[in-house]
């Protein structure tokens, strides 16, 4: 490590195909810098836990008021789509941890192509929710063309929730159900493009030699933030699709 | 650099030199809009923050002035009601939340830790952009037609009403985030930056006391977020889940609400808590009295928040369970609340109290805090709560420890560390006037209100039955005075910059970080990494040969 | 919930900057017109006390109390050692530097801790007294339904009444809340009753009146435009004058007119008609029910032909899919007031529809038509 006038510290590259990094100026060590950083991430996932802790709440509480909309809509759910979502993301949190590994042992080529089949699975996920959405929409339970639609309090007909096929009439307020799992998967689906797109800047960084041995905390950092998306899901899973 | 010097806590400034502070080390107006100096985005926070409390401030008294006939002065009732909810909108999402952390805070507390800045400068200079792009939104919901739904937005009303209620909601959603990353930043300076020898227990109170605001910011500020966008998605695409019509419950809506806006309100408060636990301490030249009980107890009164919102919902319709639960737990946090204002007092006798100022401000909050506190105990009691809720004894209540004592706070701190950060001292003859005037005016304009709220007038009131007549004029001419004190000290003090006078290097004596470091700071606060070898507030350690004369 | 168009932001700037002449729940007397103001008690806070929630007012002073001891105390001490401990000089050394008194802080955190703790057991008490509905009260149930922005309270014998409730004195009452719309509040402070009223459930609230005379009911818990206008008057009295249901008094067919307009007038107001219908020919959220100045689209619903009889206007009405045109008379008020959305006036916004349906007896429409036609001009 270097001092120069200005007291920046700089942690050398471990190889060609790499860059030195220069620790902010207000650190006074590397380890500082990356102990400020995995905990500022860390408090930073805590918010996100409370956000989507939210949306769970509400949940349970409708799950109580009306418990056979749930069981039913529930139903309507393909659990094996969700169990092939589940399981891809499971293992693109693998990769995503091998990633951070290669990383950590400067191995450009393997964190590119971990990272890159991340991505991949965030695609794959994405898809396979593009299914979904568009078979609850085939049958009226989420007309997306209609969604923001005004709702018509003479008839008390909701827009998007035309239901054709009538699976969900015999239970009260079948609407509920659909309208907290859009909620719920839909800001997790945005999650996980925000996700991806966090590991394709990561992967950027990674091209360009910025991370090694010595500094990898970001792709660290955006790796617990894959786990964290992961997470959510495996708590998103069960209680919408299994639940019946 | 020099290695070789013995530790010394005491950072000694180089005499004569005309010296290169943080204010004029860089020129331009990109090197502010994208600085990464805590003590210059500060300043921009003071700014903005500034100006969002002069406009909360001016539709408070159209308020005021409307309600000084009992069919209204000024606005139709559908006006009134917009002017009533910008101005709890403004003062709270812009100003009260974010205007301590964002300006004094962001000033002082790394100075405090002995750091060199925030853990994440970047993440500082977002926060404070996060800040300006949610009173942008604030002032395009206005212009869009602005909002009728009163600051808490209730539901089923705030879904149903055709005004701008998204756009608010975003500008809250975006402000609320401003608040976390503040408070997460906050949290990784204490841990992460403090300088060597600055044990926990060595800390200075502000800095314990922006601690636990910054943790209920990043747990409590995530849930006004989700709330914020599920009334969002209920207008835009009718999730159901608060409205009645959809088999929704309004009641859920209040609870989703509260349970971040009671944090909310310690959010506001600790900080201010912090402001007066170092002024009454460097004011009386006395260590604090009983510093670790006023540490945990902030810490205790950042739990115990967690567990009382219900108590804002008493007449809702709640569970006999639940008014036990959350009317027994808070009058539990009036406990910790009560050791700080006893310990504060107790700071200050037989002290050497110097009435400049600051202490002026200093000695206003303790005596307005003490009866804004009083009159929560009086609305924790659930038999007495149900005659009062939404009535103008709990406009008083609140405004009894929101405006006087954390603006009064946030004055008083202002005034404490104007010198430290500007290097120029305001008109003290001036503030003291301003100070009187405040404290006169605030008093005529709230205390009216608790009587008139006991007997029955309701809150959010357009027009009123004439027997209250005296009260709210009363209350009127007070808010005259008060907005006439306020305009006074901005003007003093926008007016030091220009014209005052210089300030001395410690200009009230203090004994914390903050005032080791040169006056103003250079841009990394200290040429050398302090080292901590004295107790917090140990006033032995006072030169007081290279202390001048006191201006009082 | 109707559904207005939104306002010109330009316009709304400049025009709701000064008296907005649109405002029609402020043209007219307010709804307590005429009523006294409560007793105050002879401590000067609270209204004297007119229900059994005595405990109320015995907390609260008790609170008040221990407050102004606590302030006295914080204040006296602070002040006097602001002025006996000031610095008079720039050296001047505190007095001590004690940072602890642990017999001290032992006391100001057990003495307060031991009071607040009474202060909530009485309170909680007194809470379930007043949230627990005695039997007698549960036999003398009363409906008070709160839609924006009035009250219509139904008595145990289904007879109805608006903006106005008379209460039997010293007879405990239940009172079961409903919203028509948004949430809003049932406060009675003589009574100290209060309690949301939420949409989508049933809330209850009880008490026992134990003095005749004149009370407020204020609406408290934001409601939209009119929150500050949704008042009613409650009157208890004796059993005896209750007897005659005071409230269900008609005048009859053969009344003075002036009387049977002045019926119809508070028919206007108690049913909650005047939130929308002007009677000073000015556009609200419904059609004015009095023509306006010359020019204005407002026609209103009666107007004097030149033999100076008085006949309904035309209007323009959309029904069963197309535009026809309909002359006012006391049919079409009638079905209109029934069945709002069958006939929808066809002008600028009054497209939107959305009039609330309203129960009115006969003999309550005959009284209301008879206020209109005397708002007939011209």
């Amino acid at each position: 490590m270097s001092h120069d006038d200005h007291h920046a510290v700089t942690i050398p590259a471990p190889g060609p195909e790499f860059v030195p990094h220069e620790v902010a100026h207000h650190f006074s060590t590397p380890v500082q810098e990356f102990q400020a950083g995995k905990l500022g991430f860390w408090l930073f996932l805590a918010t996100e836990i409370l956000l989507f802790g939210g949306l769970f709440a509400a949940y349970f509480y409708y799950h109580e008021m009306y418990p056979e909309t749930f069981v039913l809509g529930g139903k309507q759910l393909d659990w094996k789509l969700g169990a092939l979502n589940t399981s891809v993301l499971l293992l693109s949190s693998w990769t995503m941890a091998m990633g951070v590994r290669s990383a950590q042992t400067s191995q450009k080529k393997k964190t590119l192509t971990y990272l890159g089949l991340t991505v991949l699975g965030a695609v794959i996920f994405m898809c396979i929710k593009y299914i979904e959405y568009s078979a609850k929409n085939e049958h009226g339970l989420i007309e997306f063309g209609h969604l923001f639609d005004p709702y018509n309090e003479g008839t008390g007909q909701l827009a998007w929730f035309t239901d054709h096929d009538g699976v969900m009439a015999s239970v009260p307020h079948g609407h509920m159900f659909f309208a907290i799992y859009l909620t719920m998967t839909g800001i997790h689906g945005l999650h996980v493009v925000i996700g991806a797109g966090l590991i394709i800047w990561i992967m950027v960084g990674t091209a360009k030699g910025r991370f090694h041995a010595g500094y990898y905390m970001p792709v660290d950092l955006v790796g617990l933030y894959w786990h964290l998306v992961d997470l959510i899901w495996i708590f998103l899973f069960p209680l919408l699709y299994l639940v019946p | 650099m020099t290695t070789n010097t013995p530790p010394v806590d005491v950072q000694v400034a180089s005499p004569a030199s005309p010296r290169e502070d943080y204010l004029n080390c860089s020129k331009g107006i990109m090197s502010w809009l994208g600085t990464l100096d805590h003590k210059r985005i500060g300043i921009m926070y003071l700014i903005g923050v500034g100006l969002a409390f002069l406009s909360g401030g001016a539709f408070a008294l159209l308020v005021r002035l409307h309600l000084w006939e009992p069919e209204g002065m000024l606005f139709s009732n559908q006006t009134y009601n917009q002017i009533f909810t910008l101005h709890g909108a403004f003062m709270v999402f812009l100003f009260v939340i974010p205007a301590i952390p964002g300006s004094l805070g962001n000033m002082v507390l790394p100075l405090m830790v002995g750091a060199k800045d925030v853990a994440l400068p970047r993440l500082n200079l977002l926060s404070f952009y996060l800040w300006l792009t949610g009173a942008v939104l604030a002032a395009l919901a206005i212009i869009l037609g602005g909002f009728d739904t009163g600051w808490t937005f209730y539901a089923p009303y705030s879904l149903y009403t055709n005004q701008a209620v998204v756009t608010i909601g975003l500008a809250i959603f975006v402000l609320g985030f401003s608040s976390i990353f503040t408070g997460l930043n906050f949290i990784v300076t204490v841990h992460k930056l403090r300088a060597p020898g600055m044990t926990w227990f060595r800390l200075p109170l502000f800095v314990w006391a922006l601690y636990a605001t910054s943790l209920l910011q990043v747990l409590a500020t995530p849930v006004l977020g989700i709330t914020v966008l599920l009334v969002a998605f209920e207008r835009l695409y009718h999730i159901g889940i608060f409205d009645p019509r959809l088999g929704g419950d309004p009641v859920l809506f209040e609870h989703f609400f509260w349970f971040y806006s009671h944090p909310a309100v310690y959010i506001m408060v600790l900080p201010a808590f912090g402001i007066i636990s170092e002024l009454v301490t460097v004011h009386s030249r006395k260590p604090l009295f009983g510093y670790k009980l006023i540490a945990f107890s902030s810490l205790a009164i950042a739990i115990i928040s967690f567990l009382v919102w219900g108590h804002h919902m008493f007449t809702s319709g709640q569970s006999t369970y639940a008014m036990f639960a959350f009317s027994f737990l808070t009058f539990f946090v009036a406990i910790p609340t009560a050791i700080k204002e006893f310990s504060w007092v107790a700071t200050v006798w037989r002290g050497s109290v110097a009435l400049n100022s600051p202490m002026l401000y200093t000695l206003a909050f303790l005596i307005i805090f003490a009866i804004g506190g009083l009159t929560g105990v009086i609305l924790g009691a659930l038999n007495v709560d149900l005659h009062l809720h939404d009535t103008y004894f709990v406009v008083a209540h609140f405004h009894y420890v929101m405006m006087g004592s954390i603006a009064l706070a946030f004055f008083a701190g202002l005034h404490h560390w104007w010198p430290k950060m500007f290097g120029k001292m305001y008109n003290e003859t001036l503030a003291k006037i301003a100070a009187v005037t405040i404290f006169v005016g605030f008093n005529a304009t709230f205390l009216p209100q608790f009587i008139m709220g006991s007997r029955g007038m309701p809150r959010r009131y357009a027009t009123y039955v004439p027997e209250y007549a005296p009260y709210h004029q009363a209350s009127t001419i007070g808010a005259m005075i008060l907005g006439s004190g306020v305009a006074l000290m901005v003007v003093y003090l926008v007016a030091s910059l220009f014209t005052g006078k210089k300030a001395k290097e410690n200009q009230w004596g203090g004994v914390t970080l903050d005032w080791k470091c040169p006056t103003p700071p250079p841009h990394l606060n200290f040429d050398d990494e302090p080292k901590v070898i004295h107790e917090v507030y140990d006033y032995s350690t006072l030169d007081y040969e290279s202390l001048q004369r006191d201006a009082t | 919930m109707l559904a207005e168009p939104r306002p010109n932001p330009v316009a709304t700037v400049i025009t709701h900057l000064i008296q907005d002449p649109q405002g029609a729940s402020k043209q007219e007397p307010p709804p307590w017109d005429g009523m006294p103001a409560p007793e105050i008690d002879e401590f000067g806070q609270l209204p004297v006390l007119s229900s059994t929630f005595d405990h109320v007012d015995g907390l609260f002073y008790f609170t008040y109390a221990v407050c102004i001891f606590f302030f006295v105390l914080i204040t006296g001490v602070l002040l006097y050692s602001a002025v006996a401990h000031r610095r008079k000089t720039w050296d001047q050394k505190p007095l001590s530097n004690f940072t602890h008194n642990t017999p001290l802080e032992v006391i100001w955190t057990i003495v307060p801790l031991i009071i607040v703790m009474v202060m909530f057991a009485w309170g909680f008490k007194g809470a379930l007294d007043m949230t627990t509905v005695p039997q007698a009260a549960k036999q003398n149930t009363y409906k008070a339904s709160a839609k924006q922005w009035a009250w219509t309270f139904t008595y145990p014998d289904g007879t109805q009444s608006y903006s106005e409730v008379w209460f039997e004195v010293d007879k405990p009452v239940q009172v079961v809340i409903e919203s028509q719309d948004v949430l809003h509040a049932f406060f009675l402070p003589s009574m100290r009753v209060k309690r949301d009223v939420v949409p989508g459930r049933f809330g209850t609230v009880w008490f026992t009146p134990t003095r005749t005379g004149d009370f407020h009911l204020f609406c408290a818990e934001y409601c939209g435009k009119s929150h500050s206008r949704m008042y009613a008057k409650v009157h208890v009295v004796d059993s005896e004058t209750f007897a005659k249901q005071p409230w269900n008094i008609v005048p009859e067919a053969d009344a003075p007119i002036e009387d049977r307009v002045a019926y119809g007038k508070q028919l206007w107001k108690g049913a909650g008609c005047y939130a929308c219908h002007s009677i000073e020919g000015i556009e609200n959220t419904g059609p004015s029910w009095k023509a306006g100045p010359a020019g204005s689209t407002e026609m209103g619903l009666f107007a004097k032909n030149e033999a100076g009889e008085i006949v309904g206007t035309e209007r323009v009405v959309f029904e069963d899919g197309e535009e026809k045109t309909v002359t006012v008379d006391e049919d079409y008020i009638k079905e209109s007031i029934a069945y709002p959305a069958k006939k929808i006036v066809w002008r600028g916004r009054y497209k939107n529809g959305g009039m609330p349906a309203a129960q009115l007896s006969d003999d309550k429409l005959s009284c209301l038509i008879d206020f209109m036609k005397s708002l007939a001009e011209n």
